[in-house]
């Protein structure tokens, strides 16, 4: 009877990651699925606190976590209810778990859960946290054009006002430098603007 | 030269290792400080990652390719107690000893009021809080913490509070938190000791927020710690890699096994790459003097961490089977005496040691089991192999 299963009450979880932006983005998601997030933590200090008051079928822990050492320890020690266990021990789906590891998720169970359900909510998860990386790199990727942008034309600026050239000028003198040097324009850029906002007594030295 | 030509080549070179923010991950770094990985034709990308779980996950899914490990834990994970089952290996081990167990001030106050002196013995300090245990009504509740479920510090930790008569699964809370995080527990009342590795006992000490009340080497004289551990499946595939990494690591081992490389051993551990922490929270351990309490003279425990000297890098099987009982105590099962032989005999690799032993011309044990709890002082097994004293504190009962 899968009907049994789609019925049931949501999943009730808690989600551990210390970046707030991405625990929020997966918190969403992981809502719009139809789970109950039950709350989110930066750290699992508070943890062992939030588990015997809250009593969540599952933990989904960020893996770069440290306290995913403290979740294992509950799937043994019996004092603790519920008792997670590992998602991943039953599975013994090697692709599922790199894909896991690599999204940067992992997800603890409470025993009587049917493992599919606690799969949908790493699936959710994961997606989100692949999508927040991608995202970063992007982010991070347009950041470092637009510094480089800024310096590249700051190094024009000051060939421009010092050398009394064109700003063409000052563009293809980089361009080339950056050539000659086998360098970005943007590190030739900043090579150069630390030798020309030297005072000038010390860039005539040899 | 010859060595290097004699080697079968690498299946593959560039390598990912895995560590921890841990004094004992020293042989890892030092054999990049030192070249070693170089000399063996490979190149090592070290991997600083925060959690026991994590480190076994990624050998798993092949993000990393070895690491440092606890001890019982490639024994854990094959039995597929707690996290997932895999088949690991170890074929080095990588150091014996560097644990301690450090309590609160005010703990260190009720034990050394009941005649507990750390510089006696283990079992002193642990009688005494015993007493204070039984004595106190009603009986105070402790919490003490550990690395990990399955780790030299949980049995170590176990061990201390049974030689004073405290059941560790009734008269005590015993959790897990992470390294890091065992100082600042212990600052705020949350807990009242921890068993964890260095500098995480110094680094309390310093702060003067705990009192070290024994160390590992006095629960069991030169016990395994860490291990080099990989996956069955990988050691597989890349059995000529696995050799020259155990080379590499084998002569960082040897280098670290002199005192007077120590010294700059912890200024390059402390480096923001590595364990990015000061350099005078590292140098106790290393150098073997370990301060117990705050604004007391330090102890002169040269053994505290042992790397490359009697015979510390072989797996002995004899150590398997006493770690793979010591998780079954923990699980709460007893695990039947052929399964545990089978298990350590596939995790415990003493064939690949004798093959890395060979190539180095460092003499190696003939056998894969010895004797734990006769010598009180360093031995010599047979001609050429010395081993240090083995004495474990359960037996003194």
């Amino acid at each position: 009877m899968t009907a049994a299963t789609t019925t049931a009450a949501p999943l009730r979880l808690i989600l551990v990651d210390d970046n707030r932006e991405r625990a929020a983005a997966v918190e969403a998601c992981l809502a719009l699925s139809g789970f109950a997030v039950l709350s989110v933590i930066p750290t699992a200090s508070g943890l062992l606190f939030q588990m015997a008051q809250q009593e969540p079928d599952v933990v989904v822990i960020a893996l770069d976590s440290p306290d995913r050492d403290v979740l294992e320890s509950l799937s043994i020690a019996s004092s603790h209810n519920p008792r997670p266990v590992v998602m991943f021990s039953e599975a013994g789906d090697q692709g599922f778990i790199g894909d896991a590891i690599r999204a940067g998720v992992t997800a603890y169970q409470a025993e009587d859960i049917n493992p599919d359900r606690v799969r949908a909510v790493i699936d959710v998860a994961m997606a989100q946290f692949a999508a927040y990386k991608g995202l970063r790199q992007e982010l991070d990727q347009t950041r470092a054009q637009l510094a480089e942008r800024k310096l590249v034309e700051k190094a024009k600026g000051l060939l421009m006002t010092i050398h009394k050239v064109s700003e063409e000028e000052a563009y293809s003198t980089l361009r080339k430098l950056a050539m000659d040097q086998h360098q970005s324009l943007g590190a030739t850029a900043r090579g150069v603007i630390t030798l020309l906002q030297q005072p000038k007594s010390a860039r005539r030295r040899p | 030269m010859t060595i290097r030509s004699q080697l079968a080549p690498p299946e593959r070179t560039a390598l990912r290792l895995g560590f921890l923010r841990l004094s004992d991950s020293a042989p890892l770094i030092m054999a990049r400080e030192l070249g070693l990985y170089q000399k063996y034709g490979l190149q090592v990308d070290l991997l600083r990652e925060v959690s026991w779980a994590n480190v076994r996950d990624k050998l798993v899914s092949g993000d990393l390719d070895a690491a440092h490990m606890l001890a019982p834990l490639p024994l854990a994970t094959a039995l597929g107690a707690g996290g997932m089952r895999a088949d690991m290996i170890t074929a080095l081990v990588l150091s014996l000893n560097g644990n301690a167990i450090t309590v609160s001030p005010g703990l260190a106050l009720e034990i050394a009021g009941r005649g507990g002196d750390p510089l006696q013995s283990a079992r002193s300090t642990a009688t005494a809080l015993g007493r204070y245990l039984r004595e106190t009504t009603p009986q105070p509740e402790l919490t003490f913490a550990t690395v990990h479920p399955f780790s030299c510090h949980t049995f170590q930790l176990r061990l201390w509070l049974q030689a004073g008569g405290i059941a560790p699964e009734r008269d005590v809370r015993i959790i897990v938190l992470p390294p890091e995080q065992m100082v600042d527990s212990l600052a705020r009342g949350i807990i009242d000791g921890y068993c964890v590795g260095e500098p995480w006992n110094s680094v309390a000490v310093q702060y003067g927020v705990g009192a070290v009340q024994v160390t590992g080497h006095q629960v069991w004289n030169n016990a395994i710690e860490k291990v080099l551990g990989v996956t069955a499946q990988w050691h597989k595939l890349h059995p000529g890699t696995h050799l020259r990494l155990r080379l590499a690591l084998m002569e960082a081992c040897t280098w670290l096994a002199h005192p007077a490389n120590r010294v700059d051993t912890a200024r390059i551990l402390a480096q923001p790459e590595y364990l990015d922490m000061p350099r005078d929270q590292l140098l106790p351990s290393l150098t073997g003097q370990l301060q117990f309490v705050k604004g007391q003279p330090a102890r002169e425990l040269p053994e505290f961490h042992v790397f490359g000297r009697y015979q510390a890098g072989f797996p002995w099987r004899s150590h398997g089977e006493w770690l793979l009982q010591q998780t079954g105590a923990v699980l709460g099962k007893t695990l039947a005496p052929e399964r545990i032989k089978a298990l350590v005999q596939q995790t415990f690799r003493t064939d690949l040691y004798r093959e890395a032993a060979r190539y180095l011309d460092l003499p190696c044990p003939s056998g894969d089991y010895k004797p734990v709890n006769r010598h009180n002082s360093a031995w010599e097994l047979e001609p050429g192999i010395e081993l240090g004293p083995d004495m474990m504190l359960e037996e003194w009962l």
